[in-house]
């Protein structure tokens, strides 16, 4: 059992290739299952993709015209706050009002004319600082996997935002690319007023 | 394996999703087998590509997808145990025994790699996990420390322990078929 004793405590590194571990280790050949196990697979697929379907063919004309109802009651309550707090302030333009408005109740919007939530540069820039700050100043009072999660979370959205702000430097009139970073610029503003709504109230 | 078929899977085609599971199923059967034993094997590769279905959307490109999934393979199978408890102890103690592997019918050539799957299947999970990791996936220790919740202090002395044990194992194979040899 030479070969046995001239490994100390400190073999943890890589296997020499005498030894006769790595031998055993290249020789290991790669085998197949006996059976397919593409239908055992593929039978778990088609319930889940039915379990969807059957979700997605639910919605009723009664219940879209509700869903449409509470979208117009929600731009309508938007409106109202973003009209209210610029005839309040007779605030100073910066671009970044209604969606401000929106998701923190920030008191400044632009003199008493309302700005679409197109989701622009500005206005989306200054929604996330303020979110941010938000939640730089609360993150304490959340589980730290709770952070982690939510950290994983945003970077997945920030690199499909970037994404499609570079596919779209190419392609600027793409409506599929416009309506993607749209989506994904919803999705982060979401995102962070759930997190710091989370934190303040000490992740209840 | 065209990346379309990633792509195409990503976007709830199965058909795309079986090319994907054809050009990867060796590589993650085999890593069950190493890790998980024959047993159960196939139904934890069955477990990985329903898992890697529903995860695909996570997917972002930003490493391989052979990567990808190989990861998402070593985590399914590390959960498999966790769930499954700790029916036999999962690391080896110090200072324990080496294990006994039951006699083979001696043969004149010794196949090293027969002798390896009958030895690592005698070790306990977590030593087993450790040492293919590291030894056959080539996972750093700080890597595995961070799969299995242990220390790399820990991966790295179960890891050589593993393969003392390991090693015991192959050189009492190798010595007793070489004996034949000779007779």
């Amino acid at each position: 059992m030479n070969e046995q004793r001239r490994f100390g405590e400190d073999d943890h590194g890589p296997l020499q290739p005498d030894d006769i571990l790595a031998q055993a280790i290249g020789q290991w050949r790669e085998e197949l299952p006996t059976r397919d196990l593409w239908s055992g697979i593929e039978s778990r697929l088609e319930a889940r993709a039915t379990t969807t379907r059957r979700v997605t063919f639910t919605f009723t004309i009664s219940q879209l015209a509700i869903a449409a109802s509470l979208l117009i009651a929600v731009a309508a309550g938007v409106t109202w706050l973003a009209t209210n707090r610029s005839a309040g302030t007779g605030g100073a333009a910066n671009g970044g009002e209604v969606i401000q408005a929106y998701t923190t109740g920030a008191p400044e919007a632009a003199g008493g004319q309302i700005v679409p939530a197109n989701f622009a540069d500005a206005q989306f820039n200054a929604a996330v600082t303020d979110l941010e700050r938000i939640l730089r100043e609360e993150r304490g009072r959340l589980d730290p996997r709770t952070v982690l999660i939510l950290e994983r979370n945003l970077k997945a959205i920030d690199d499909a935002i970037n994404e499609a702000r570079m596919a779209l430097e190419s392609d600027p009139a793409n409506p599929f690319l416009n309506s993607h970073l749209a989506d994904a610029r919803r999705r982060k503003l979401d995102l962070l007023r759930h997190a710091t709504e989370l934190a303040s109230t000490g992740g209840d | 394996m065209p990346v379309d078929d990633v792509v195409l899977a990503t976007q709830g085609d199965t058909a795309a999703f079986e090319r994907v599971y054809r050009a990867h199923l060796p590589r993650i059967f085999n890593l069950a087998r190493r890790m998980a034993g024959p047993d159960a094997a196939e139904e934890l590769t069955q477990d990985v590509f329903v898992r890697a279905w529903q995860k695909l959307a996570l997917f972002r490109g930003e490493s391989s997808f052979a990567t990808w999934l190989h990861r998402l393979a070593v985590n399914v199978i590390i959960e498999r145990f966790r769930t499954l408890g700790t029916a036999r102890e999962r690391f080896l103690a110090d200072g324990e025994a080496v294990l006994e592997i039951a006699p083979a019918a001696p043969t004149r050539h010794v196949d090293l790699s027969m002798d390896l799957q009958a030895a690592i299947a005698q070790l306990p999970d977590g030593a087993r996990q450790v040492f293919v990791l590291h030894d056959v996936e080539g996972y750093k220790h700080e890597e595995i420390g961070n799969l299995l919740g242990v220390s790399p202090g820990t991966s790295k002395s179960q890891l050589h322990r593993a393969r003392q044990t390991l090693r015991g194992l192959l050189l009492k194979k190798k010595a007793l078929a070489e004996t034949d040899g000779r007779n």
